[in-house]
């Protein structure tokens, strides 16, 4: 087990690839906070933690309030004491061409996607530099490189968060804490379900030279390896996990 | 059975560190290396750890050689699950109006060639398995250049070029192709041109404050051969303290 006894955050961890990097991370011996906007699906989550032994928590947290993630950081210390692994992974995609786009939908995303990645990066850090060390580890996308139609708010958001975790990494690396973004292709979960029909979906998520539908699953192996020891030397990096769609 | 891993430049550095984190995980190791003296030296500690190797002396600029060697390894264990391509070097840090032909050649096919001609004899194997992962070795220097390292940066951003096109080749067999591009790391060649002040500047200007450790390297490459990397190909794991993010 390569997390024991540490404690992780996983924001957005209610569902999809959230949901399956907080088991993830259970089953290397964390202690992992399911932290989301979705109180009673964190909930369930948590309580498929804790039947597999793992020690959790669920917090209701909006990340882009700050108030809501100071409450979320407190409460976490309250019950582990400490925080040594981030994943920020909570975030909306609305669809919308710009022409069309409302200033509120634009505010919205762009609050929750990358917002939220300051919020509770900003919240965890004077812990990790009192530890010299911690991981922080930020969901961006394959669509921060390669653009979406209907989603420049998503892509900016994403693109905003590479930009973000560089910048991190450059201030945290004297104390010891990692700071790296994974940027998946399109996975088979339910955000894409949202805009598209089931046998698009299915289509696009095997146009790949690897011909493989990624699924949420597929992502955890990537996070963990950056949460643990032998990522140590990694930072500021943003590693894409996309069965080689994209090879930016 | 285990799986097989065929390593160039496994001698010496970031090779020998890889070598010996595969072989500590069950791999059975390939060392092929110009160097038999270091190699022998990898493979008697891999033994003495109760792991398996071999060592093959080979000049990875040799397309004849690197034919044998592949050969070779495939008649006596039937497989090639990995191949990492390690082997290189900077070698010379001259101006371009100083470079010669000739060492630009050398740079060029010791960092570059070397990993084609390997890939070109092992992908045939890996195609017929349908299976198969191959880890590149670049540098940071192939995403940023390097002063008085023109011929080493170029093969290395050609590196990264190459694999991207192999990973689009071989997808279909299922077959990744990835890379590991090293920052300054503590390797006897390159530490014994450090001063104590070099070594303090160099650390200085790393976000993590130090220069990377062989095993650092070896820990992204064993990454690249493990099940948590099945659907990571054509991509370059940049493992350099935060030196550079491309």
């Amino acid at each position: 087990m390569r997390l024991r006894e540490k404690v992780a955050i996983v924001t957005g961890a209610a569902q999809g690839i959230g949901r399956a990097i907080a088991l993830g991370m259970g089953r290397e011996g964390a202690k992992v906070v399911v932290a989301d906007l979705q109180a009673a699906r964190a909930k369930a989550v948590v309580d498929e933690l804790r039947a597999s032994g793992t020690k959790a928590l669920a917090v209701e947290v909006d990340v882009s309030r700050e108030s809501s993630v100071k409450s979320l950081v407190e409460q976490v210390l309250r019950r582990f004491g400490r925080v040594d692994i981030l994943v920020n992974d909570a975030g909306i995609y609305l669809r919308s061409l710009v022409a069309e786009m409302k200033e509120e939908d634009w505010d919205r995303v762009i609050d929750t996607n990358l917002g939220g990645n300051f919020l509770c990066s900003r919240a965890v850090v004077p812990l990790m530099r009192a530890q010299k060390s911690g991981r922080i580890i930020s969901i961006s996308s394959r669509i921060a490189h390669h653009g979406a139609i209907s989603g420049a708010h998503y892509a900016a958001s994403k693109a905003g968060i590479i930009g973000f975790v560089k910048a991190l990494a450059r201030e945290l690396g004297p104390d010891h804490i990692t700071v790296n973004a994974i940027c998946p292709g399109v996975a088979d979960t339910a955000q894409p379900r949202g805009h598209q029909s089931e046998t698009v979906l299915k289509e696009k998520l095997r146009e790949n030279p690897l011909g493989h539908a990624l699924t949420a699953e597929d992502l955890v192996g990537p996070i963990l390896f950056l949460a643990s020891d032998a990522a140590s030397y990694i930072t500021g990096q943003a590693l894409n996990v996309n069965c080689g769609s994209s090879m930016h | 059975m285990s799986d097989v891993a065929l390593i160039s430049g496994g001698a010496n550095g970031i090779g020998r560190a890889v070598a010996l984190k595969l072989a500590a995980s069950g791999i059975s190791v390939i060392i092929a290396d110009r160097e038999e003296a270091a190699g022998e030296e990898v493979r008697r500690a891999i033994l003495a750890a109760g792991g398996k190797a071999e060592m093959v002396q080979v000049d990875v600029t040799k397309a004849g050689e690197i034919e044998a060697v592949v050969g070779g390894v495939f008649q006596r264990h039937g497989r090639i699950d990995i191949l990492a391509n390690i082997a290189g070097g900077s070698f010379y840090r001259k101006g371009i109006e100083e470079m010669s032909w000739k060492e630009w050649k050398e740079v060029l096919d010791v960092n570059l060639k070397g990993s084609f001609l390997f890939c070109r004899e092992v992908a045939p194997v890996m195609q017929r398995q349908r299976r198969g992962r191959i880890i590149n070795t670049a540098s940071n220097y192939g995403v940023t250049g390097s002063a008085l390292r023109t011929p080493y940066s170029a093969a290395k951003a050609a590196v990264i070029a190459f694999s991207k096109s192999l990973a689009l080749e071989l997808a279909p067999y299922g077959i990744l192709v990835n890379v590991v591009a090293p920052g300054p790391t503590d390797t006897p060649r390159v530490m014994k041109n450090w001063t104590p002040e070099t070594r303090k500047l160099r650390n200085a200007e790393i976000p993590l404050g130090r220069t990377g450790r062989p095993d650092d390297l070896a820990e992204a490459f064993y990454f690249f051969c493990g099940e948590e990397s099945s659907w990571i190909t054509g991509q370059t794991l940049h493992v350099n303290g935060g030196i550079v993010m491309p």
